[in-house]
């Protein structure tokens, strides 16, 4: 008979932490903390001044020494603000001119994008780098030489001119950003589902776009804003019919002599809004677009 | 998959990139022609022309200028096409359009702007519509350049001292003083009840307010085509100002809005400004009796009996040539000197008219600040020397930059003066 002699286990004790680890770890908690409530202070304290300057009577903005709160709170400036029916019209020029710049930027990087990243081809490194280097372009050289082009085509104030000029510098990054992304996706990929019979357009629509939506939001979402944010090509290109909110609200607000601070501050902080909510509403694909393809492998 | 980008090729690839921007640059670069077409008045048909103005996208003068847009267009049964920029923008935005070839018709023009758009050779010849209209010879002086009249002056005022006179009579300055040592002893008055005495500009976007300065100190500026920037007198001037800056009578960073906004706030009892400025100083004070207090000081002299210095400032009107501008300039010579008109834009406004009849007219004559503004300022008001040349944004620069490395201690006046002298007459 053999006789099984268990064996005892030996169960090793956690490790006892070092004295004073908890009270360090602590501590990195609380610096942590700190850290990251002064640098939300050192983010949001424009958005605060900007509320609280929009809700102080004009004749108190500039009182010295500044309040951090105001001492009376009107609405007016935001009153007049939505009584400007103007505001409304930047507001939709805006949107249509920022929405297809977008669009349109998308489409075109997304194609370019890929070819860069999948295809070799004779001066592909060359046409890369000179899409990369027309970003060096100063605005002022570029917005001359478009007016003088639109002038020529009877482009100049319509939306067409506008979003055309918004593309021009927004596609160079977008492209690099795309390229960016689809060199992540693995070759594999693409080889298997030629294997299975699928052509080039095939593969591209129903494989690699949806795997690359994130990056498609991140540069359309970039597009958007770069559109959104112009002054001087809007200024220039628009006209007044076509004019977008940021020359719009200069041209509303800032005159020869003076600013009326408090209604452009309430104006800027409702124009705002809608990207905001932009942002939070596609802040995942966002920050997956912009890290893809950060790391290879 | 990703290719690096080797130092090498990026380099040369920005080098095609700079070319080509520049050949860009140069396709819409190319020289104006010089000369102005003539036209007269009334000639024309009445046809429909376009109108460009920085004051139609403010909401204070919007009304007055689109009732006379109105007015005129009804009359004549045409129509006026607008266009309206921001003040900052608007001469590069005019620039651009009238170089392009978008824009022919009529314009609303800062003075100091008028050499820099007659050196496209666009601008009509208004010489025949100033007679009979009763413009005054300052005004329509404004309105020259090169010999020709390339402008009708709507408003014409001065960029003068302007003083709190609750601030003044507190600390026992004058309100009139003479010389450049009373005007000093004024202002260490003024230091003495807690307040910055003179909100003179200290920051690069208005040091240019110093060049009026260095007239009064004797210096002519520019003398048979060469800038006179580093004489004596515009050493002295810069010295002077110095000395205020650091004995705490003028105050770092401050430029014409930083000025209006400390005045408002009753923190400064002096400040540089035209007249278009007291509506908007009025408008950000706590003090509802500001406007009262605020008085035009004439500027002092080195010597007692000199003429004090003032540079001219105000808004003309421009005809560029192409489709309308006949009709364009009936209405520019309408738009400034029609009495009524005038005076309804003065109402409404408070911008000096710049006919005979309308400076005497009641409705001027009874406002007391421009009044006394036109007396003790404009009347010896006169165009900055250096408004004569197209590059005179950059001279003023120029002068800028080294009076501010004076005034942080950089460099000495003399050695500042002379580079700033050098620079402008290298741009003449």
């Amino acid at each position: 008979m053999t006789t099984i002699t268990a064996t005892p286990i030996t169960v090793l004790a956690e490790e006892a932490p070092p004295p004073g680890a908890r009270r360090r770890r602590r501590r990195v908690r609380w610096g942590t903390w700190i850290t990251l409530a002064v640098i939300s202070l050192f983010g949001f304290a424009p958005v605060y001044w900007l509320l609280a300057t929009s809700l102080t009577p004009s004749d108190q903005v500039f009182a010295f020494p500044p309040t951090l709160f105001p001492k009376e709170v009107t609405f007016s400036h935001y009153a007049t603000v939505f009584g400007n029916e103007a505001i409304f019209v930047y507001f939709r020029n805006s949107v249509i001119v920022s929405v297809i710049t977008a669009v349109l930027s998308v489409i075109v990087s997304m194609y370019m994008g890929y070819a860069f990243s999948k295809y070799r081809f004779a001066g592909r490194k060359s046409l890369m780098y000179f899409v990369l280097s027309s970003q060096m372009f100063p605005q002022a050289l570029l917005l001359v030489t478009l007016y003088l082009v639109f002038a020529q085509f009877g482009l100049l104030n319509t939306y067409l001119a506008l979003i055309l000029s918004f593309t021009t510098f927004t596609l160079p990054l977008c492209v690099w950003m795309l390229k960016g992304f689809f060199d992540a996706l693995p070759d594999d990929l693409i080889e298997a589902a030629r294997i299975d019979g699928a052509g080039p357009w095939r593969i591209f629509h129903s494989i690699v776009l949806p795997l690359a939506a994130p990056g498609l939001v991140a540069a359309g979402l970039f597009a958007f804003v770069r559109g959104w944010n112009d002054f001087i090509f809007a200024l220039t290109l628009a006209g007044p019919d076509r004019q977008t909110l940021p020359p719009g609200l200069v041209n509303t607000f800032i005159s020869e002599a003076s600013t009326s601070w408090p209604a452009l501050m309430a104006a800027s902080l409702v124009v705002s809004v809608p990207v905001c909510i932009a942002f939070i509403l596609l802040q995942r694909f966002l920050v997956g677009g912009i890290t893809a393809g950060a790391v290879k492998g | 998959m990703a290719n690096d980008i080797s130092r090498r090729s990026l380099l040369r690839y920005s080098v095609l990139g700079l070319g080509g921007a520049a050949l860009l640059g140069l396709a819409g670069c190319s020289t104006g022609v010089a000369g102005a077409p003539v036209t007269t008045p009334g000639a024309a048909e009445p046809t429909d022309f376009a109108f460009a103005s920085w004051s139609l996208s403010e909401e204070a003068a919007k009304p007055t200028i689109e009732a006379a847009l109105k007015s005129f267009s009804s009359a004549e049964g045409i129509s006026i096409d607008t266009s309206a920029y921001p003040y900052n923008e608007y001469l590069n935005q005019l620039t651009l359009q009238v170089r392009g070839g978008q824009f022919s018709g009529a314009a609303q023009l800062d003075v100091a702007w008028l050499s820099a758009l007659a050196a496209l050779g666009k601008l009509t010849d208004l010489s025949a519509y100033t007679g009979g209209r009763g413009y005054t010879d300052a005004a329509l002086g404004a309105g020259t350049s090169g010999g020709k009249q390339l402008g009708l002056p709507w408003t014409i005022g001065a960029i003068g001292l302007i003083g709190n006179a609750e601030l003044f009579d507190k600390a026992g300055a004058s309100l009139t003083p003479g010389t450049i040592d009373e005007f000093e002893d004024g202002l260490r008055a003024l230091k003495g009840i807690g307040v910055i005495p003179y909100a003179a500009s200290t920051k690069a976007a208005q040091l240019k307010d110093i060049v009026v300065w260095m007239q009064t100190f004797g210096s002519p500026i520019i003398e048979d085509g060469k800038s006179t920037i580093g004489d004596d007198a515009s050493v002295e001037a810069v010295e002077w100002y110095k000395k205020l800056y650091d004995d705490g009578l003028i105050a770092a960073d401050v430029d014409r809005a930083a000025a209006r906004t400390l005045f408002s706030q009753g923190a400064t009892a002096l400040y540089d400004d035209a007249p278009v400025g007291k509506s908007s100083v009025v408008s950000q004070s706590p003090d509802a009796t500001l406007g009262d207090k605020m008085t035009p000081i004439a500027r002092p002299v080195l010597k007692a009996g000199s003429t004090p210095q003032h540079v001219l400032w105000g808004h003309l009107v421009v005809v560029v040539d192409g489709e309308g501008a006949g009709t364009a300039a009936d209405f520019a010579q309408w738009l400034t000197s029609d009495p009524e008109q005038s005076e309804e834009y003065f109402a409404a406004l408070g911008l000096p008219p710049t006919t005979e009849a309308a400076l005497a007219s009641d409705t001027v004559t009874a406002n007391a600040f421009v009044q006394a503004f036109t007396e003790t300022v404009t009347s010896t008001a006169k165009s900055s020397p250096l408004w004569e040349y197209p590059s005179y944004a950059q001279m003023e620069t120029a002068i800028a930059e080294q009076v501010q490395a004076v005034l942080i201690g950089q460099k000495s006046a003399s050695d500042a003066m002379k580079t700033a002298g050098d620079t402008i007459t290298g741009l003449i």
